[in-house]
């Protein structure tokens, strides 16, 4: 994951389009997800786990990820945060890969 | 039905291969067309006989219904939403009746299992959807009906297999009856898909892909191979009779008869003699003579062991003065949604004054002979009509349902 913030825009708004039928002009940096834009706490576990496929991440366990309230904060979330998820999925994959590698234990 | 009130259907709806309204099953069934087509991967290129899932259809629902549903909850929401239109009651009056429900499935959404579990053994669960579970909760089409309907009232599944439907529709009559519930929308559906088609193929009573597909189901044939898993659903709306009455609601019919029971053994084998005595019990609480039906509409899924012991226990309370026919041929079996769906295709028989033969009987097997079975379109009057359900497990499901009310 390496984006800039326009490609990081275009991929959440993506995933709003075209998971939540949302209308793309309604997509400012402002509006809030619940109040604005009419989705609950599910559509916002449905929308992580779209985005974690996409950039091929985890937000499973992360905390601050689950205090957005505007699209904008999303944006700024995946800009701030992205060299670290990235470390984090890698390091993740190691790990798994390791496991799989060590003989079974008796 | 023994109760304090009497109970008729005053709405109707489905969602099928060969038609969206009653009517045009009618008309696709009348034509002789068949829905079976030859299956994709997911029904291991079986025969089956798929409804549309084409998303555009389903855009009538809001994201945020549809978002909980599978293939099996878009189906009967939309069969639902018909058969509310066709009742005439407005939500408002069903928010103040406390109107509730009654949808079985077989198994809720089998390509939503297979989903789940495709993501879970790959390790992938942290993509699960958490609108997995209500896509494919055993319940899935009888809550999702009643978010879309908007109904407050109970909220019932009966889950039998291929007897779900009628045994829903047994439910929501004995509730009103009893003078518990004064409007029920009950029904049943399903999806087709290889973990109930490939079930029937281990056990060798599913149809092979193999000549014409179009001529795979042969219910009482003597050439049967099996059975061909459909799709789809249907919804009728229960009233109390007083209560239609009132209101001036247009009546189709009066659910005057329903039994339900099993041989006390039964896996995947019928029970001739349990069925006889589901049926021989229908008839008595109807107060109803096994001479005075007009038309039975069979369960017979062309399968070889299931269409004989149906046909012996017809002969055994019928005998042969009574029409017979199943439309497995044309629409496969559509599981869970088979009761209903047929039922609301006897409507626009009794209404045409005209019975569907049953599609691609050439020769009646000798084992299912001794029955009036309807072999070519046939002009006949019904007044009353009995519908039979049975399911894996060993469940028998009748009822019988009194037109001109």
């Amino acid at each position: 994951m390496n984006l800039t913030r326009d490609e990081i825009i275009e991929a959440v708004n993506g995933a709003l389009v075209n998971e939540m039928e949302l209308d793309p002009a309604d997509l400012a940096p402002d509006k809030t997800f619940f109040e604005d834009l009419g989705l609950d706490s599910l559509d916002m576990v449905d929308l992580m786990i779209g985005l974690q496929r996409k950039f091929g991440i985890s937000l499973r366990e992360n905390e601050e990820i689950k205090q957005v309230r505007t699209l904008g904060d999303v944006y700024d979330f995946f800009e701030k945060n992205q060299a670290m998820l990235t470390a984090q999925a890698e390091a993740a994959k190691a790990a798994a890969q390791a496991a799989q590698s060590q003989p079974p234990k008796e | 039905m023994n109760g304090l009130k009497r109970v008729v259907i005053t709405g109707s709806g489905i969602y099928s291969a060969l038609g969206f309204t009653p009517g045009e099953l009618f008309d696709n069934l009348a034509a002789g067309r068949s829905a079976i087509v030859r299956g994709g991967e997911e029904e291991d290129f079986l025969p089956t006989a798929p409804a549309s899932r084409d998303p555009e259809r389903f855009r009538v629902l809001p994201r945020t219904l549809r978002r909980a549903m599978a293939p099996s909850a878009c189906f009967t929401a939309m069969a639902g939403l018909a058969a509310m239109r066709d009742s005439g009651l407005s939500q408002d009056e069903l928010l103040a009746l406390n109107a509730g429900c009654a949808v079985g499935s077989t198994m809720g959404s089998v390509s939503t299992l297979r989903e789940g579990y495709s993501l879970v053994l790959s390790g992938q669960s942290d993509r699960l959807s958490p609108m997995h579970f209500f896509k494919c909760a055993s319940h899935t089409t009888a809550f999702n009906l009643a978010r879309t309907l908007g109904l407050n009232g109970a909220i019932y599944s009966p889950c039998s297999a291929c007897a779900s439907g009628l045994q829903s529709m047994g439910l929501g009559a004995a509730l009103i009856s009893a003078g518990q519930e004064t409007v029920m929308f009950c029904g049943g559906a399903d999806e087709t898909g290889s973990e109930v088609s490939g079930s029937f193929a281990l056990m060798y009573a599913h149809a092979p892909a193999e000549g014409d597909l179009a001529e795979s189901s042969r219910p009482f044939s003597a050439h049967r191979k099996g059975l061909v898993c459909g799709e789809g659903a249907a919804v009728f709306c229960l009233e109390e009779y007083d209560h239609a009455v009132r209101r001036g609601a247009k009546i189709y019919g009066e659910i005057v008869g329903y039994s339900s029971n099993s041989g006390g053994n039964g896996l995947s084998q019928s029970d001739a003699p349990a069925i006889a005595r589901c049926m021989a019990d229908t008839c008595t609480s109807a107060g109803i003579a096994p001479a005075d039906i007009d038309y039975i509409s069979a369960h017979a899924t062309s399968t070889l062991q299931g269409d004989a012991a149906e046909a012996a226990a017809i002969r055994e309370v019928f005998g042969s003065g009574v029409p017979v026919s199943s439309l497995k041929g044309h629409l496969g079996h559509t599981l869970g949604a088979s009761g209903p769906l047929e039922m609301a295709a006897v409507f626009e028989m009794a209404r045409h004054g005209i019975l569907i033969p049953t599609r691609n009987l050439d020769e009646i097997d000798p084992a299912c002979a001794g029955i009036d079975h309807v072999t070519e379109l046939r002009e006949k009057r019904i007044r009353i009509f009995f519908k039979n359900s049975f399911a894996f497990g060993g469940i028998n499901a009748s009822l019988i349902c009194k037109l001109n009310v």
